[in-house]
Formats: C-alpha cells, structure tokens, sequence
C-alpha cells in the first residue's frame, strides 16, 4: 500500500471544469462540502453531477454557475426548504436536469460497480421519465418472456468525490460503530473511476486493522485521501457533528432572495482556504455545540 | 363524540391514515421538503403508524431514512442527525440500495406519498410544473415515490385538496397510479397495485374498482360536498349519500397530544 494523502487544494487540482462528478453523501448529510467549495474557489466550472439524492453541494454548485447537468432522485433541502439556486438555474434554461427514481438511480450506480454497461428496471414503465428521457430510458424486452422493461445506462462518473468518517493514509475508510447508513456511499465508491474521499480524521493504520469489517471503502478503490475536519459543515456527520440550522437559516435567505453572491464571496470565494472558512462559519462556541462526539 | 372544534384538520387526518393501516403492516416513510410538505411526508405518516400501533395493529412497522423499525415509543425530540442517528431501531441496513431492493421485491404494504398535483386517475406529479425541459415551476424530481407506487401494496396518498394541486391531468407522471383508468395501469406493463386512499384536509377519497377514478368516499364534518368540488379542477365520483369522515375519539386525540407527539415536533405545519 502507498500513500495516497494530499491537501484540500491538491485533491481539487486533479478535477478539470466539464467533468462529471458523482457526489456522496445525503441530502444535507455528510457530503464533501469542503472539496465542492475548494472547487468553485479555484474557478471550476462546467460540471454534470450525477448523485442519488441532490441537495446542499449541487445546490451550492447551482449557485456558483458551476454546474451544467444534474441527473439524481431528489434536489432539495430536506426539512430547510426547496434548493432554491438549482431550482432557478433549471427554470432559467441554464441547468439540464433528468429525473430518476430511486431503484433505477442505484441500479445505475450499482452497474457501473459491477462493470456493466447498463441497468434493468421495470420502474419507469409509464412515468414521465422515460417519456421526456428517450436517450437515457430504452425499451427493451425480457428475453425469457418478452415482458416490458427498460435499459438504463450504468452511472459512470470521471470522479467520485465522497465525505467520510476516519481512514488510515492509505485510503483505508471506516464507517464507526453507530452511523446513519441512509446514503448509497458504498455503491459510489464501488462504481468509481477515480475516487476522491475526504474523510474527519486520518487514523493510523494500526487503528484500521483493528475492526476491518469497518472498511466500507477500501484502499485500491481510492485516489487521494484528504484529511478536512468538519468537511461537511453545514451539513451533519453523523457521529460527528450536527447539522447547522442557523447556518442553513442564513444560506436558504440569501439564496432565496438571489442574493446568493453575498454568501459565496463571505464563505466560499472569500476565505483562502478551509481553516479560513471554519474561522468565518463557525465560533468555537458553535463548533463544540454542533459536535456531537 | 367530537365536534370539529375539539381538533385539529392535521389531527384528523392522522386518526384517517391510522385507520389505513393494519396489524404486520410494513410502512414506508419519505423525504419532505419543510413546513406543510415536512408534516404531510412526515409527520402525519409517523403519528398514524405509532397511533395505529396504540390502538389496533400493534405489531405494524416502518422504514424511515433508513432506520427499518425505529422504536415508536421512543420518538426522539428533534429530528436533526443526531437524533435520527440515536434512535433505537431494530435494522440500520448498509445502504440505500438494499431497501430498494426491498421495495422492488414487494416486501412493504404501505407507503405514504404526497404531490403538489394529483390528478383524476391517482397519477402523481413531484417533478416538474409546465413543460418539463422548460418548466414554469421546477419541483423536487422523484424520489422513491415512483417505486412505492410500482411495487408498495397499499400506497396511501396525503395532500390538501387545492384546485390547483388536483388536476384532470398531471403535467408530469412521476408515479404511475392508474394512468388513463381501466386497465390502462396492467396494459402498460406495470406490476398490479396503485394508490389506495387519498386523505385530504377535507375530504378522503378511494378509486373506482372498474373505472379507476377518483372517488369520494366521504367528507370530514369541517367540510361539505360543495366546498370538496370546489377545490378540485376534475369532477370525481360522488357516491349518491355521502358520508361524513369518522371523527378522532377523545382517546385518540389524548394518544396523539400527550403520548405520540407531545413537543409538537411531526404535526409542525
């Protein structure tokens, strides 16, 4: 094993504008909101993301005029409300969306782990999402007994960029013992190309050996490894740090009232770099009331 | 007895779900995006299933972000991630993909599922207002809502009745209800199944077992026939005596106000 630990900045580095990202995490759960930010600091742009369910970070590239296509289950802000940024740049022609539903979107990730061009479902017989999707929703018949399904093509992503708990610098990740599994962050890793995870802590190898049914994402599958504490703030990580509602209060108000150059100049363009935006986000009163460790 | 002044539309429609459900019943819960969305995704859903524990189908179950049968007895007292991480629950299943497979499989009888448009035939709109590549209104895509109504046994439907939410035909068909009605649903190849009941503020609603429309079944005492039609753009079924909607019991409503949800965290909006 070698090591594959490098900085925020050099991790963002390797992720050229136009790329197709997939992006982990849940909603406004555990994404690698550090490594989004890190990329529309240095200017990037231009991006397809393809997740399950969307949230915060396509909602925060939407808002920096970085992506281009969004394909996924959901975009939104769970219980804070609508991903207003998005929601615009698609109701202004500038982002390309197509809907999938839950089963066919992991099918389709589940695919490209397997190495398989494309996925079976027989959940989009009569939906709207096979009607307006004539490229990516093909008919096809059972063989076995001519019934009525659809291809779908596998979910290949040029990087897959996924927040985790800890990981040895080998790129060793472990889930801890009590976690929120309600992500599809195995399949994504396992479906990647070249995979990005930045994870709360690197733990020394000895650590991962303890437990190594806690690898949920081994070594060979990984990249680069990037140590960012609090990388998913303002989102949860579970075990780690809750979500942070007033944040979240501040983000929703200025996105919605497109204003949302404001936040990205005081917390995204602004700060040179993560410890920057910890300082700008968070007091240390704040951090010790998010934790949850 | 209660009149209506004794509870609240969110209390009624909570008793109503709960009435829907049945003892071994394994139920699937949604995402909703805040506010009125979050209590008629959530909140009612939960409320019901822990109500429908208390009174009838005690050994009933549910799946809610990924938590398979988290302890309704322990509802915590926010949901933030800390909460939802702590929650006693028998199964925290490895991914996502794994319910998925469970749904597919068939293995839940109930969903809950709720739509900003709805239309005649059950079909259910969450994606997109206008037309979809150049929508007036972009929604929030589709989540598993599309798979409850393909493979769920009994997906039970909560919206408020709005004119413009209950449309003769969806912009979009995010789930497939029963399509153009008949056997329109069997001949597009679907699994049987489609939408059970639609609980409203102010009325509940069923589908004609032949035609597959949209049907009145009855109305809550708060409301009347004339102000259900006229909160809807399609004319449903009207059975020729229409019943009132049954009433939460005083029991009920001490269940829902002092043990299910006594901090007020499902019934928010």
């Amino acid at each position: 094993m070698r090591s594959k630990l490098v900085g925020l900045t050099d991790a963002a580095s390797l992720i050229p504008s136009g790329s197709t990202l997939a992006i982990g995490g849940s909603i406004i759960r555990r994404s690698p909101v550090a490594l989004i930010r890190e990329l529309i600091r240095q200017g990037k742009n231009g991006f397809t993301v393809l997740s399950y369910p969307a949230g915060y970070t396509t909602d925060l590239l939407a808002g920096a005029g970085a992506v281009d296509r969004v394909e996924a289950v959901y975009e939104g802000l769970f219980q804070f409300g609508h991903s207003y940024n998005f929601r615009r740049g698609v109701e202004e022609g500038r982002i390309e969306v197509r809907d999938f539903d839950e089963i066919t979107q992991a099918a389709r990730f589940r695919a490209a782990a397997a190495g398989l061009p494309f996925a079976i479902t027989d959940a989009l017989l009569g939906t709207g999402m096979a009607e307006h999707n004539p490229e990516q929703v093909k008919e096809i018949a059972d063989p076995f007994t001519g019934r009525r399904l659809h291809a779908v093509p596998a979910a290949e992503a040029d990087f897959t960029l996924l927040h985790g708990y800890t990981a040895d610098e080998y790129g060793n990740v472990q889930f801890p013992l009590i976690r929120d599994a309600d992500d599809l962050d195995p399949v994504l890793a396992k479906a990647s190309r070249r995979l990005i995870v930045t994870v709360e802590r690197i733990v020394p190898h000895s650590e991962i050996l303890k437990i190594p049914t806690q690898t949920y994402i081994p070594h060979p599958w990984v990249e680069a490894i990037v140590e960012v504490p609090f990388g998913a703030h303002p989102l949860s990580c579970d075990g780690w740090y809750d979500e942070d509602e007033e944040h979240f209060a501040e983000y929703q108000r200025l996105s919605q009232a497109g204003e949302f150059d404001s936040y990205l100049d005081k917390y995204v363009r602004g700060p040179a770099d993560h410890a920057e935006y910890l300082a700008t986000a968070l007091t240390p009163a704040r951090l010790l009331e998010l934790s949850v460790r | 007895m209660t009149s209506p002044s004794d509870y609240s539309l969110n209390e009624l429609m909570v008793v109503a779900a709960a009435r829907e459900l049945r003892d071994g019943d394994l139920i699937f819960i949604g995402v909703g995006t805040a506010g009125r969305a979050f209590t008629l995704a959530c909140g009612i859903p939960i409320a019901a299933a822990r109500l429908a524990q208390e009174t009838h189908a005690p050994n009933l179950a549910i799946y809610w972000n990924n938590l398979l049968s988290p302890d309704l007895q322990q509802i915590p007292e926010k949901l933030t991630q800390r909460y939802l991480t702590s929650w006693p629950t028998a199964a925290q299943l490895h991914n996502c993909s794994e319910k998925n497979d469970m749904l597919q499989k068939g293995r839940f009888q109930v969903s809950f599922d709720s739509a900003p448009q709805i239309d005649r035939f059950g079909n259910l709109n969450i994606t997109a207002i206008g037309d979809y590549r150049h929508p007036t209104r972009r929604l929030i895509g589709a989540l598993a809502q599309t798979d409850h109504f393909a493979y769920v046994e009994r997906p039970l439907i909560l919206t408020d009745l709005k004119k413009r939410s209950f449309v003769e035909k969806v912009d979009f068909i995010t789930s497939v209800g029963y399509l153009d009605g008949g056997t329109s649903r069997a001949d597009a190849g679907l699994r049987p199944g489609g939408p059970s009941r639609v609980i409203t503020d102010k009325a509940i609603f069923g589908f004609d077992d032949e035609t597959k429309e949209m049907t009145v079944l009855s109305v809550h005492a708060s409301s009347s026939v004339d102000e259900v039609l006229a909160e809807m753009s399609f004319t449903p079924r009207l059975p020729d005596e229409v019943p009132e909607t049954v009433a939460p019991s005083a029991e009920e409503l001490r269940l829902i106000r002092e043990v299910i949800d006594p901090r007020r965290i499902l019934l928010i909006a």
